[in-house]
């Protein structure tokens, strides 16, 4: 468990897995002897929210909720932003690239490379339609639902669109990402011919199983900490409204 | 063959360590994970699958309501009392576990009992996903990754064209998967078809 008192290059000494958190959260290395809060103090960071999604990363037995039900919804929705980020701009592109280099020097047979690209490729377009829809419809509305919550008058056409959209909709929907990456794992290590490179080919399966890891905790973050928060408003501002 | 994944709940260090130990050595185990009190069994139960949870009476009995909610988790549940067999005592609660092992058993006898408990579980020896199609998704699902359309595969299985339709968004909702690709993928990582099959066909 990291507290705000541990010096950061400790944190990161013991844990390197939480390294893929760093860009997220804009933090850069250089912590000289800096404690975690004064890291985060000094670029601008919320310290107990770095801990929370911190901590939540290490525990695999970790059900987000209480915790982070203290931040603002703003907060949360700027972390799921750059989170975004990362997986698109860092992680798909790192894998996708490795996976490439590996089918260039393999000696599978064309349909068999066809039948990882082809796999790769149209699981790299739903990846970023997902993320693409939550960042233009979903993120946006929570913003203006958390705005609109502040009001003294909330605006009535705003109410006049809770009435036929919740944030359940969004849940129902909610397909798992994480998914199609264990098939192309389990294809690779079971079915396919093996690859010659294994030093590369370990390498791709080490960022596909990070990757798996880190898409199973985001998504729990959505549906257990995002969600039902955003419901509760939505379910507030409804009532406030329409007092009963 | 897929191993039998345990979990163990249990407040004595010494005895969980002892009881890991045990179970280490019986080929087909895995110990998924060691719990000292059970305040994070339910959430890690609605996360994971699990085979068998070996838990100590008293940790039984302060998560009583979490079994009794769930009966199909009492069948996976195995009971491990403090007592001699046998001796009956405190209302004898947690007698509809599926098992039990005594904390006075010698190494052999409570090796033996795991064992029983993997035979009698015929543990299926299924693919990476608990998803089920029906017998007819899967067929569907086998002559999509042989590349036919759905006009091809409506007249293979006498099918209309609307209801083999029906079948592909049922099977899209279940998998979370829509492209082609990715249903040939599935369908070769859970033996629906051989990667073989799939990629000896014409390109």
């Amino acid at each position: 468990m990291i507290t705000r008192q541990d010096p950061m290059y400790q944190v990161v000494t013991d844990h390197p897995q939480l390294l893929p958190l760093f860009p997220r959260f804009n933090l850069k290395l250089g912590f000289g002897e800096k404690r975690v809060e004064e890291v985060c103090e000094h670029h601008h960071v919320n310290t107990d929210f770095f801990l929370e999604i911190a901590n939540a990363y290490l525990d695999d037995l970790y059900i987000p909720g209480e915790g982070l039900s203290l931040f603002s919804l703003t907060t949360v929705v700027n972390y799921i932003t750059s989170t975004h980020n990362y997986y698109t701009e860092f992680a798909l592109p790192g894998v996708e690239e490795k996976i490439h280099t590996l089918l260039d020097h393999s000696s599978l047979s064309e349909n068999e490379i066809a039948l990882v690209r082809g796999f790769f490729n149209d699981y790299k377009k739903d990846f970023l339609a997902h993320i693409s829809q939550e960042e233009q419809d979903i993120l946006p509305y929570i913003l203006e639902l958390e705005r609109q919550s502040a009001l003294e008058r909330p605006e009535p056409e705003f109410i006049q669109k809770l009435k036929s959209y919740s944030i359940r909709e969004f849940e129902k929907e909610h397909e798992r990402l994480e998914t199609s990456l264990k098939y192309l794992s389990a294809l690779i290590i079971k079915y396919l011919p093996p690859f010659e490179n294994l030093q590369l080919c370990y390498l791709v399966l080490n960022d596909l199983a990070a990757l798996v890891k880190d898409l199973v905790d985001h998504a729990d973050m959505e549906d257990k900490v995002l969600v039902p928060r955003v419901a509760d408003l939505e379910e507030k501002l409804l009532n406030t409204s329409f007092p009963a | 063959m897929k191993k039998a994944g345990f979990i163990l709940v249990i407040d004595s260090y010494l005895v969980r360590k002892g009881l890991v130990s045990i179970l280490n050595r019986i080929p087909g185990i895995a110990v998924l994970q060691e719990f000292h009190n059970s305040e994070s069994l339910a959430s890690y139960l609605l996360k994971h699958s699990v085979d068998f949870i070996i838990i100590s009476q008293s940790l039984f009995e302060a998560s009583a309501d979490l079994f009794i909610r769930d009966p199909a988790l009492l069948e996976k549940t195995v009971l491990l009392k403090d007592g001699r067999p046998g001796g009956k005592k405190r209302g004898d609660s947690g007698s509809q576990a599926h098992s039990s092992i005594h904390m006075s058993e010698e190494k052999e006898k409570i090796e033996g009992k795991i064992q029983e408990l993997l035979n009698l579980g015929g543990l299926k020896n299924g693919g990476l996903d608990s998803v089920e199609l029906s017998p007819r998704e899967t067929t569907i699902v086998r002559l999509v990754s042989m590349g036919l359309t759905n006009r091809q595969i409506a007249d293979n299985l006498f099918l209309s064209a609307h209801t083999v339709m029906t079948h592909r968004k049922n099977i899209s909702s279940k998998l979370g998967i829509k492209s082609v690709s990715g249903l040939t993928v599935y369908a070769i990582v859970n033996n629906i078809i051989t990667i073989e099959e799939v990629t000896s066909l014409p390109a």
